[in-house]
């Protein structure tokens, strides 16, 4: 039977009488499944809510969905989620918007003619997966398994990214990435503490929150849920208020909502996170104890052949002291004191980094010089400090055997570290991977896997990486848009969109605690799209015996099941629901963490998917081994591991000497010498000089990466605070606006060494004079109709600059000049 | 008989935008085009103020949620022509889409700058209209609209409270843009229960109402300790 | 009676003229016209189609060219009635050849002012619920019964006096007599009649002149009733009637030399009316400069931020250009040109007439748009480009306004022929009688 529009719509909204259909006079069948109007047309008018886990950004927020006899219309945030806490950010709340997104891939698909055609026509799942799998097959015949590659946008270490890497290393790959930034971040930690893991910090307890440029209310790695925490800090009375102190060079949210906003020049954060040590040391601010006791390399230090070392100390005073750092940062002396005294007597206080620190080219040193800070206040396993989180203990994925063809692949080297001296400590690359693709070095990539992500649209060196996916012969997307990316892609193997899928979700970087979120269908899939991860079963299966052993499951479904068990096993913490009062944690805490709630497994799950997800609310004090994982066991301010990298390097490019030292040191393009390389220092960001401004680029809550682009509500959104609706702009301080005879909400030119983007100018205060900011996640060229020619996309013209040791784009390395748009 | 009233503190707000989201979509208002909202005609029933104050670099921005204010003496309802719009006995300020000839002079006389207006039928893309709240029902072109205080929450939150024979409870009915405030900046509630949050808030000496001079009393009132 | 083709020459044969000739001049006129009125009819088709998003108004400038233009035509309204019923109480003889014409604009001018809240609505199709739901504390209904009474009370009051004229018309015979007899409603110009109709006229052009007042009253409470900066203002009602009789007067103006151009009537309109006239428009400058100085001064004055804001966007924000342009147009070029012998020629006091029926549009505009660009709340300020739609519509309006008095002068006299004739026969004696009434005679003797 044949629905019409107009009746679904009566339909749906039979139990009020008040709704006024208005004059849609459109009598076309609706886009939307027969099944499903079919069901809006059984159903009484039902509303039950489920809970799930919001997919628009790695937060994972617990969130809940309305359905009226099954179909969602409403989102709220899960009142029970330990992250957010019923809180819920805009981009979560477009979410339907997904779902039902008019321009989602509704089957799969394969290209017609050249790439970046636009041209597609449908093919079966099982054609395009024999297709894939033929290929895969074809690859492992000779040998040469790992020439097929994985690219993963994914910053979560949930359960996908285990599923995928046993896939790939059951094939015979060793090119399974994650290009989320997030394990390059944790540079800083591996250097200095030696532990893989971004750290968590306990604003809840901290009297005084110094932050560089960790914008953690409006990006950072779960706004929501610093949001809840700043919300709580407000809540409490005016007596011992916490103080929050950003440092930033423009007004971000969080700068907004601090007590403080302290402009900085762009890229000199280390510079002012060392000024600020010094006047710690100087005026004895430290913590004594910590320093002495459980730090290597803060004085200078005698090594086992006599040899004397530069210390951190001695490096900070002679080197940093307030008027040198003024003149770096354009932070005045004055204030580098005052906020180095507050920061010192205020305990418990904190400092934040990470996030704004980082996008540069000297971002790891930056975040070792801001983290060192944590050091000399004693920051860690203490109340109102810096902490790192244990994983929640889920079941590593069964152990396999792989097999000689795979074994053999697996010894390859992954073509995204094969530059030999760049980037040390990168993970991955982007840099490395479009240069060594090109390159046919080591190897070619034969097969290139896209899930989650859009690198063309929001990486630097865009154009070389558009040559490096046209090079691949077959590159295959999971996404269930047609990206920038996608345009590129032979095959486009749809997934489902996160409201119809299952997934899990853990540990949040940044956020205090452990715990678990489930991903699960709030309503059946509208089009024929998989989840990806199913897919990959089916492929594995399709490929070899081999493979297909290392993924024992039916369906990704089960093995999220498997993984789960374990932690109801595991007797620990406590299905997430309500009245988790303080009382309850210490009655949870004296009976061992046992909950005996539920007898078994399958009630345990049946409870873990109607709530949404397990936590385990107390943080477990760690001891400094467990912290300091680094040579010496201690905090090393003078990073033994960074030295041993570097004379492996240098053993590998030749051998120890001055020559080859002074070689590496260079094409790392790293300034210092000596010891000082590998203490906390500042490295200058190598800048062009004939270019006034400095231009950085800042996120938004309504647009997660770009992510959000392709949702009418959040586009309309964008620049809520501006004013500025479907539309970039740059912020620009009224006196360089006047200087460059440029009115607010006129169009200007932005002009970088590498191009010119065209963005209409807002007069703001709340930017320093030398900097002009763009917010990133528009101007997309395709990506479907909401996001396709609205706004503009600051990457185009950002120069192609990197971290100096981890490869992570340096997003604020490049300047600019501007100029009216006549 | 009940006042619904909200309490905004500002002190918690961190103007992430939320409220305007979870109100869009928990009201079915339309989104606006490009074209449209390029002449300043997007559909905000809560908008968002940004304050700039200070000279650089000692510059502050406080931003602001705005929703309808509800205004006890509401200069809106005073001017309206038709009785589409009308303050009802528990101090909600409700509009009548059918009645209203769009004069928009509600909107001219608003002081608050709360209104709305439908420049054109408003539309959705045929997938969007599947998830439409089948609670609130749809505007047309032609007529103002407004923040509702999501009186359709209050209807279910009643027939409830009358089921089981009690009072409606203190945060039992909730707004949407309160409900999912990741600052629990929005509080709602009863301004004549003085067990209710939102009268002991009203009371509190950070508590302020714009433009109170005006004598529109408004039921929006704002927690602030700067000012 | 038709029979008695006589044929004498009228000694106003001037004014039957333009009723018995029909050129091509009156033809190609009508034609263009309509052809503006035609496309601003389809204009409006396509708004009420699509909704009002195909004009320029926005959030927060709710209101633009309808609303300016709605005030600036009632204002232009006041030209007529209100004028003419003065003269005629205050029994000035030289009103006679003007009090028509400044009727007929009223009655046009008022049928078109009224429309413009209706172009205005965004539904129209639901206009009756002004009947049916209608709330009478609402400012809106006020104008919709004053300007209701008003233009009853005004078209009668022009229809009365045209009643002996248009039995002229009818004895003159011809191809429309059927009509004019309908029209003249058995008019024979007995003695009774004379009285009835004098009296009637009496009675109206006293009732005329409170309703005329409240209008523009009433008009102006639209916007002092609302609490806007700008707008919430006690000397609004006065300003408005002020301004409205002011640019009513320089419409008189325009269409008096227009006329007298067109159809020669230099014989009727003579200097003296222009001077006497342009004397009332100077007056009323003056006035209008007092009002509007008072507002600013006292706006400047509380100094109150919100309102300040509205000052500074018309002092010299994006409405300086107006504002200035307003005070030039209505205060220093008319005092200029008619305080002077020099200019007062006919061309001069064209020329300011001119000037202020521009300037007292500019005034309305910079009324209404400054006060809803500058909301209270921390929005921005905003701004208002009227679109293609609105401007048809405003040049639609005023070719209605041309049309129908083009098609009037071609249906009747536009000069009161029975009024000339009155004042030819009666009025000398009349005023010679008054006149020495009021000199002082010989002293009475009282008891
Ligand atoms: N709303 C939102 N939140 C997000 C995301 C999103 O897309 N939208 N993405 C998530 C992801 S994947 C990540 S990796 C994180 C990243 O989040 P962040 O790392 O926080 O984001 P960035 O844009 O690098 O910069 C953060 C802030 O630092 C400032 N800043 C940047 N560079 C400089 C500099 O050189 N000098 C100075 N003085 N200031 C600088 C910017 O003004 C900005 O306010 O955010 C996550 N959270
Ligand atoms: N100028 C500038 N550039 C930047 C940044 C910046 O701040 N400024 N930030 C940088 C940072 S921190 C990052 S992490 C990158 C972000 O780079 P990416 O990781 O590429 O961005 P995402 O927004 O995570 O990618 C979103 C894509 O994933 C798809 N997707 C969403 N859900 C699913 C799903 O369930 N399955 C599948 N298969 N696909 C899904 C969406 O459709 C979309 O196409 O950008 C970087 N680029
Ligand atoms: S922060 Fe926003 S987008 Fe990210 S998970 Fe939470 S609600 Fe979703
Ligand atoms: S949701 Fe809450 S914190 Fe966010 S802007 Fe609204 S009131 Fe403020
Ligand atoms: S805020 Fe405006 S729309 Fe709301 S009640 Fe008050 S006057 Fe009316
Ligand atoms: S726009 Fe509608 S609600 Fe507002 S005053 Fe006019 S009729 Fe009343
Ligand atoms: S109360 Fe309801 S209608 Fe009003 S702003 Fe909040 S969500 Fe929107
Ligand atoms: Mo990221």
């Amino acid at each position: 039977m044949e629905i019409k529009r107009r009746d679904f719509l009566k339909l749906l909204s039979g139990a009020s009488g008040a709704v006024a259909l208005g004059t849609y006079g459109c009598s076309d069948i609706i886009d939307v499944p027969e099944k499903l109007i079919e069901l809006a047309q059984k159903g009484p008018g039902i509303v039950t809510w489920t809970n799930t886990i919001c997919g628009q950004c790695s937060a994972g927020c617990g969130i809940k969905i309305r359905r009226i006899d099954g179909i969602p219309v409403y989102i709220k945030g899960n009142p029970t989620y330990p992250v957010n806490r019923g809180g819920m950010c805009p981009s979560g709340h477009s979410s339907l918007e997904v779902l039902f997104n008019p321009d989602r891939v509704k089957e799969p698909l394969k290209r017609i003619g050249l790439k970046e055609s636009g041209k597609w026509d449908s093919i079966s799942w099982n054609d395009a997966l024999q297709l894939i799998a033929d290929k895969m097959i074809e690859l492992r015949n000779v040998g040469k398994p790992h020439q097929v590659a994985f690219l993963d946008g994914s910053d979560q270490p949930g359960l996908m990214n285990k599923h995928i890497a046993q896939f790939m290393k059951a094939y015979g790959s060793p090119n399974y990435y994650q290009s989320g930034q997030l394990k390059n971040n944790t540079a800083p930690y591996r250097l200095l503490q030696g532990i893989n893991q971004l750290p968590s910090y306990d604003l809840l307890n901290s009297k005084y929150i110094l932050s560089f440029g960790s914008n953690f209310l409006e990006e950072g790695y779960s706004p929501i849920y610093y949001t809840k925490i700043y919300s709580h800090l407000r809540d409490s009375s005016e007596h011992g208020r916490t103080r929050i102190v950003q440092i930033d060079s423009r007004i971000s949210l969080t700068a907004a909502n601090a007590d403080l906003w302290i402009p900085i020049r762009p890229g000199t954060y280390g510079a002012l996170a060392l000024g600020i040590a010094f006047v710690l040391i100087r005026e004895k601010l430290f913590d004594d104890n910590f320093i002495k006791n459980y730090s290597f390399g803060f004085n200078d230090w005698t090594d086992n052949k006599g040899i004397t070392h530069l210390g951190f100390r001695s490096n900070v005073i002679s080197n940093y002291y307030p008027e040198q750092v003024s003149k770096i940062t354009g932070v005045p002396a004055e204030t580098i004191l005052k906020i180095a005294r507050d920061l010192g007597n205020s305990r418990s206080s904190v400092v934040l980094g990470d996030q704004g620190t980082v996008d540069n080219t000297n971002g790891t040193f930056s975040q070792m010089a801001v983290h060192s800070l944590n050091a000399l206040l004693g920051n860690f396993g203490k109340d109102g400090g810096v902490y790192f989180v244990d994983l929640p203990p889920l079941a590593d994925l069964p152990p396999f055997d792989e097999d000689e063809i795979a074994a053999l692949g697996n010894s390859k080297k992954p073509v995204a570290q094969s530059l030999d001296t760049n980037y040390p400590l990168a993970d991955f690359s982007i840099d490395s991977f479009t240069k060594n693709i090109l390159n046919d070095d080591p190897y070619p990539i034969d097969i290139l896997f896209l899930y989650k992500g859009n690198p063309l649209f929001k990486t630097l060196n865009h154009h070389d990486f558009a040559e490096t996916l046209k090079k691949i012969p077959l590159v295959v997307s999971f996404d269930p848009f047609i990206t920038e990316t996608s345009e590129y892609a032979d095959i486009i193997l749809p997934d489902h969109t996160f409201l119809e899928k299952w997934d899990k979700f853990c540990n949040t970087p940044t956020v205090g605690f452990t715990h678990v979120g489930i991903q699960q269908p709030v309503i059946e899939p509208l089009f024929s799209t998989r989840n990806a991860a199913d897919v990959i079963i089916e492929l594995s299966n399709k490929i070899d015996q081999s493979v297909a052993n290392a993924l024992p499951f039916q369906s990704y479904e089960n093995e999220i099941r498997f993984s789960v068990e374990k932690l109801y096993n595991s007797g620990e913490g406590a299905i997430i629901s309500e009245g988790v009062k303080s009382s309850w944690l210490e009655y949870l805490q004296q009976r061992g963490w046992q909950i005996g709630r539920y007898n078994s497994f399958d009630e345990f799950w049946k409870l873990l998917t109607r709530n949404g997800g397990w936590w385990n609310p107390i943080r477990q004090t760690k001891d400094y081994k467990e912290l300091f994982k680094t040579p010496s066991g201690k905090f090393e301010f003078y990073s033994q591991n960074f030295a041993n990298i570097i004379n492996k390097l240098i053993e590998t490019t030749g051998g120890e000497s001055p020559e080859n030292r002074e070689k590496v040191l260079h094409s790392l393009n790293i300034s210092v010498r000596g010891d000082k390389v590998f203490l906390p220092h500042y490295e200058a960001v190598p800048i062009e000089e004939n270019m006034p401004l400095y231009f950085i680029t800042f996120k938004l809550l309504t647009n997660r990466d770009g992510q959000s682009s392709n949702q009418p509500m959040m586009q309309e959104m964008f620049g809520y605070t501006v004013r500025e609706y479907w539309n970039s702009w740059v912020e620009i301080n009224p006196e360089t606006a006047q200087e460059y005879g440029i009115e607010d909400k006129k169009d200007v030119w932005i002009e970088s060494p590498i191009g010119s983007i065209k963005v209409r100018a807002r007069l703001n205060p709340g930017i320093m004079k030398e900097v002009v900011a763009v917010p990133f996640g528009l101007g997309h060229t395709s990506y479907g109709r909401y996001a396709k020619g609205y706004g503009t996309n600051p990457i185009t013209i950002l120069k192609n600059k990197y971290d100096m040791i981890n490869g992570n784009p340096a997003l604020q390395a490049t300047k600019v000049k501007i100029s009216l748009a006549t | 008989m009940p006042k619904w009233a909200m309490v905004i503190d500002l002190d918690k707000c961190t103007g992430c935008g939320d409220c305007m989201a979870a109100c869009k979509l928990e009201n079915n208002v339309a989104i606006v085009s490009p074209e449209q909202t390029e002449e300043g005609r997007v559909m905000f029933w809560m908008d968002m103020m940004s304050v700039y104050d200070g000279e650089y670099p000692h510059v502050k921005v406080k931003r602001i949620p705005k929703p309808c204010f509800h205004c006890d003496n509401p200069p809106c309802i005073k001017v309206c022509p038709v009785h589409a719009t009308y303050i009802n006995p528990e101090g909600l300020v409700g509009q009548i889409y059918h009645r209203c000839i769009g004069c928009r002079y509600c909107m001219a006389a608003c002081p608050y700058t709360a209104k709305v207006f439908n420049w054109y039928e408003p539309e959705w893309a045929e997938e969007f209209k599947t998830c439409l709240n089948p609670d609130v029902s749809l505007r047309m072109k032609g007529v103002v609209e407004k923040c509702s205080f999501c009186a359709h929450r209050l209807q279910v939150v009643k027939e409830d409270a009358d089921a089981e024979d009690r009072e409606i409870m203190d945060g039992e009915y909730m707004p949407a843009c309160s409900e999912s405030c990741p600052a629990d900046a929005i509080y709602f509630g009863d301004l004549e229960n003085r067990e209710s949050k939102v009268f002991k808030l009203s009371r509190s000496p950070r508590a302020f109402k714009e433009l109170e001079g005006l004598g529109t009393e408004p039921k929006v009132i704002y927690l602030s300790k700067r000012e | 009676m038709t029979e008695e083709k006589t044929k004498t020459i009228d000694i106003d044969e001037a004014l039957y003229r333009p009723i018995y000739e029909t050129g091509r001049g009156f033809y190609l006129t009508v034609g263009i016209l309509l052809m503006i009125i035609l496309f601003a009819a389809f204009m409006y088709v396509r708004q009420v189609y699509y909704g009002l998003g195909v004009t320029g108004m926005n959030q927060p400038v709710t209101w633009g060219f309808y609303i300016v233009n709605f005030v600036f035509f009632i204002g232009i309204s006041h030209a007529g009635t209100l004028i003419s019923a003065i003269l005629r109480l205050s029994k000035a003889e030289w009103r006679r050849p003007i009090t028509r014409m400044a009727e007929v604009i009223t009655a046009i001018v008022l049928a078109i002012g009224g429309l413009h809240p209706i172009i205005d609505l965004g539904r129209p199709d639901r206009v009756l619920n002004i009947f049916t739901a209608g709330r009478l504390q609402s400012p809106l209904l006020w104008d919709v019964t004053s300007i209701t009474a008003y233009f009853t009370a005004s078209t009668v009051y022009l229809y009365l006096p045209m009643i002996p004229d248009i039995a002229k018309l009818r004895d003159r015979g011809g191809k429309l007599t059927r009509f004019y007899d309908f029209l003249s409603w058995g008019w024979q110009g007995t003695d009774h009649q004379k009285k009835v109709l004098n009296r009637a006229i009496n009675i109206l052009m006293v009732m005329v002149i409170p309703i005329a007042v409240s209008v523009h009253t009433v008009i102006s409470y639209i916007f002092s009733m609302t609490l806007q900066p700008g707008w919430h203002s006690t000397i609004f009602g006065p300003y408005f009637v002020v301004g409205a009789i002011f640019s009513g007067i320089a419409a008189l103006l325009i269409v008096m030399i227009a006329f007298r151009k067109v159809f020669h009537l230099e014989n009727y309109l003579k200097l003296i009316h222009f001077q006497y006239l342009s004397t009332l428009l100077l007056i009323m400058s003056l006035l209008w400069f007092y009002f509007t100085f008072s507002e600013y001064l006292t706006g400047i004055f509380g100094a109150e931020p919100h309102e300040m804001d509205v000052i500074l966007y018309k002092f010299t924000g994006p409405y300086a250009i107006f504002f200035w342009s307003m005070v030039v147009f209505n205060f220093i070029i008319p005092v200029i040109v008619l305080s002077f012998k020099k200019f007062k020629t006919i061309k001069g006091i064209l020329f300011a007439s001119i000037t202020v029926v521009i300037g007292m549009w500019l005034e309305r505009l910079n009324i209404v748009i400054p006060s809803l660009a500058n909301p209270r709340m921390e929005l921005g300020s905003g701004m208002y480009f009227p679109s293609l739609t609105e401007w048809s519509l405003f040049v639609g309006a005023i070719a209605v306004f041309v049309l129908g008095y083009v098609l009037f002068s071609k249906f009747f006299p536009i000069i009161s022929i029975w009024e000339i004739e009155e004042g030819r026969e009666e009025s000398i004696k009349e005023v010679e009688k008054r006149v020495k009434s009021y000199l002082p005679g010989p002293a009475e003797t009282s008891d």
